[in-house]
């Protein structure tokens, strides 16, 4: 059995980890990254099937997925069993921790859509008096959000305001219809502001750190990766107080097995790392370590049909997609709520769900066959405050199946997210109404905390170490050879998807930590 | 010829003839090999893989979770919502009643409280306007009783009123099942007629260590835990 000691070791291949192997590994140094899971391959792990040849009939077995809404009977084998990971949160305020452990983690399936932050959520208590400044601003970030766009080949225009900044895109000037343009029209005299979507086109239709991040570290030759190696907890040189590598379980054969490295990289995904942390007993000086917990309200939302389109008649007036950066809190205040949301809208050119319509049988199938090709969706994403009180911590009573302390989330919503979802449902119904459409359907209860799957904060970082965990390069203030470059460090959120983000911020601390090792001090 | 020469000829041609037919038979896939073999011998990519039916098409269960009541009730409700239209199967051809009592007899506690309830409620309802039980009301007395409690809503969010949460979660998973069942899809379905979902079905993902399986051999190195291919493996003398 070796014993090496490599420079760095990386613990989790998600976006997040395969940014700081592509560019630790280019810098000459040397990694070793480290997946709870194995590896999937569609062509050998997955078939094509029709949901009557399953034995639920597509449905989520019972049991295993209870807080993953997005599950189904096809996917049930993608997330992580909450049976084989459990989690605990409080009575009455469920938490829905939707987690993937395969080589590639969540950065195998997301919806693509890619933002940037603004100077209103890096300065955001500089412009509202809430919360704290993060310890870097747009400036910081924006050379690497640049050269993350070109990675992962995002496509949208340069049509965004101050609160949504443009980047290196790959141009979409595709034009609208006419459902999208009457949308247009009734948003604009409120001044409500309609973009083109940004999403990632990745590369043959996939935009994921195995595609386009980890063949890169691969090429180099500096970088070694385990699968199925679950870390049990950061191990410490006695000597100097200081992370030296990890204990880790051999997810198949239970084997405990270690490895050293010089400095560690935490990547598993925000509250991965975040209990490894807690777990490991390291990097909480300040006290503040899985506190500011927070995501973005999804889940209310309002679905409409455009009367011209029915009997089939939407070529040209349905189709498209654009997005609605917030505009609430930018030029004006709410007296409701603090911060905003963004819609995602939706020119739907196939059939309506059966739930926008209050009819069954023979009534029901003439409404879906009269609307069909005549649907239109606005949903939100609205920003979550950062609390204090909402946190993560571990539970003493509870273990996974390797016997490592479970996690126990304690986090809800406030005022301040219902009173957005129901702004938002009002003025989607008002933009629908004005734009000659019928409303069919609305919702404004957000699905619980953890539903949009970004959840992040829990490390966020600060100048203050009294303040904050880590500091403007992601770096821990307790452990100078101890990073986390995942969600983890957002010191807030926003509106946005924080994928991007996440990925600017790993290359930016990655570039800061090889320049570091290159230069022996580290 | 001496006489040695002679028997050694016999010997020679007896022996080569021997010889010849072990290696026939060596040869000759018809027969046998000499036992015993490695007992994955044979097994490969090209084995045919048996045609299996889907046990739910097939075989009988017992109600698990429904009560006989109870099932009389939800099979009037699942004819109701979803009767057979336009040559499609309605609900209670595609065994959807039978389905969901499998199905809620295995989810949670409260998704269980909601049916069970639900169903009672109907029956009492029913009952109570028409003195008599759901299961033999005639479409417009269940109409009757359905209609006031039908809601538009959306994903995740289905109504929380009492009687309203039972009627479209219903609804909702009646229809769902059915139009996901074999007997839906073996009809083609016509227009807007919802089709059975289709999809990437995901099998439980494990890693094959040992390399056994050749349609995994395009499995990028860097995610086995196994040596990378700069690491020779080692020969061993045989």
């Amino acid at each position: 059995m070796r014993n090496e000691v490599y420079d760095v070791l990386i613990i989790g291949s998600g976006h997040s980890g395969g940014m700081a192997a592509k560019i630790l590994t280019e810098a000459g140094i040397r990694c070793l990254m480290l997946n709870a899971g194995p590896v999937a391959d569609i062509s050998r792990d997955a078939e094509r099937l029709p949901a009557s040849d399953l034995p639920y009939r597509g449905f989520r077995p019972p049991g295993r997925l209870e807080h993953v809404f997005q599950s189904n009977e096809f996917n049930a084998n993608v997330w992580v069993d909450e049976q084989e990971v459990p989690y605990t949160f409080e009575p009455g305020q469920p938490y829905n921790w939707v987690r993937v452990r395969l080589f590639g983690g969540r950065s195998l399936f997301w919806s693509r859509q890619s933002f940037r932050l603004s100077d209103y959520e890096l300065k955001c208590k500089s412009h509202d008096g809430f919360g704290e400044d993060w310890p870097i601003g747009y400036a910081d970030i924006a050379p690497y959000y640049s050269r993350v766009e070109r990675i992962f080949r995002v496509a949208g225009a340069l049509d965004g305001p101050p609160q949504m900044p443009d980047g290196a895109f790959i141009l979409d000037d595709d034009p609208w219809t006419s459902s999208m343009q009457r949308f247009i029209d009734a948003a604009r005299p409120r001044g409500i502001p309609v973009c083109k979507q940004r999403r990632a086109l990745g590369v043959n239709g996939l935009a994921s750190s195995v595609n386009l991040l980890l063949p890169d570290a691969e090429r180099t030759g500096n970088l070694t990766s385990i699968a199925n190696a679950v870390v049990r907890e950061i191990t410490v040189d006695k000597n100097t107080g200081l992370p030296n590598g990890c204990n880790f379980v051999d997810r198949i054969s239970r084997r405990e097995m270690s490895v050293k490295a010089r400095v560690v990289v935490l990547a598993a995904g925000t509250l991965e790392s975040t209990r490894l942390l807690l777990n490991s007993g390291l990097a909480n000086s300040s006290g503040v370590l899985g506190r500011y917990l927070t995501d973005q309200i999804y889940g209310a939302g309002v679905v409409a049909s455009v009367p011209e389109a029915r009997g089939r008649k939407g070529a040209g007036i349905m189709g498209g997609g654009a997005l609605v950066p917030r505009f609430r809190n930018i030029d004006t205040k709410s007296d409701k709520f603090l911060r905003g949301y963004a819609f995602n809208v939706s020119s739907m050119t196939g059939g309506l769900g059966p739930r926008n319509f209050a009819a069954y049988g023979a009534e029901l199938e003439k409404k879906l066959d009269e609307y069909y090709g005549s649907g239109f969706q606005m949903t939100i994403m609205g920003e979550v405050l950062g609390r204090y009180e909402n946190h993560v911590r571990i539970d003493k009573d509870k273990v996974d199946a390797w016997g490592i302390p479970a996690l126990h989330v304690d986090t809800k919503y406030t005022d301040n997210e219902y009173n957005m979802a129901r702004d938002a449902v009002d003025v989607g119904s008002e933009l629908c109404e004005a734009a000659g459409f019928e409303v069919l359907s609305k919702n404004p209860v957000p699905n619980p905390p953890g539903y949009s799957i970004h959840e992040i904060g829990t490390c966020r970082m600060g100048d203050d170490p009294k303040k904050s965990v880590l500091n403007k390069w992601n770096r821990s203030h307790d452990h100078k050879n101890l990073f986390v470059v995942d969600g983890a460090c957002f010191t807030s959120g926003g509106w946005q998807n924080p994928t991007m983000t996440i990925l600017a911020l790993s290359m930016r601390a990655s570039e800061h930590l090889a320049s570091e090792m290159n230069k022996g001090n580290l | 010829m001496l006489r040695r020469d002679f028997v050694r000829t016999l010997i020679s041609f007896f022996v080569a003839g021997k010889v010849a037919r072990a290696q026939q038979r060596l040869n000759d896939p018809t027969l046998p090999p000499p036992a015993p073999v490695p007992w994955t011998l044979g097994l490969n990519a090209r084995t045919p893989v048996p045609v299996t039916a889907l046990a739910d098409e097939i075989a009988a269960a017992d109600l698990t979770f429904f009560t006989p009541l109870q099932m009389r009730t939800l099979t009037r409700l699942s004819d109701a919502l979803l009767p057979p239209l336009n040559g499609k199967p309605g609900a209670v051809e595609a065994q959807t009643p039978m389905f969901l009592d499998f199905l809620i007899g295995s989810s949670v506690e409260a998704r269980q409280k909601v049916y069970a309830g639900g169903l009672d409620w109907l029956e009492a309802t029913a009952q109570a306007k028409y003195k008599t039980a759901f299961a033999q009301l005639d479409d417009a007395q269940a109409g009757e009783l359905l209609k006031p409690w039908l809601r538009t809503w959306m994903s995740d969010h289905p109504p929380t009123e009492a009687h309203a949460d039972f009627i479209n979660i219903a609804h909702d998973d009646i229809r769902s099942a059915t139009v996901n069942s074999k007997a839906w899809n073996d009809v083609p379905s016509v227009g807007a007629e919802p089709h059975t979902e289709e999809g990437i079905y995901w099998l439980p993902i494990e890693p094959d260590v040992y390399g056994e399986n050749p349609s995994y051999a395009h499995t990028p190195p860097h995610v086995l835990a196994m040596p990378k291919a700069g690491q020779k493996m080692p020969v061993y003398p045989r």
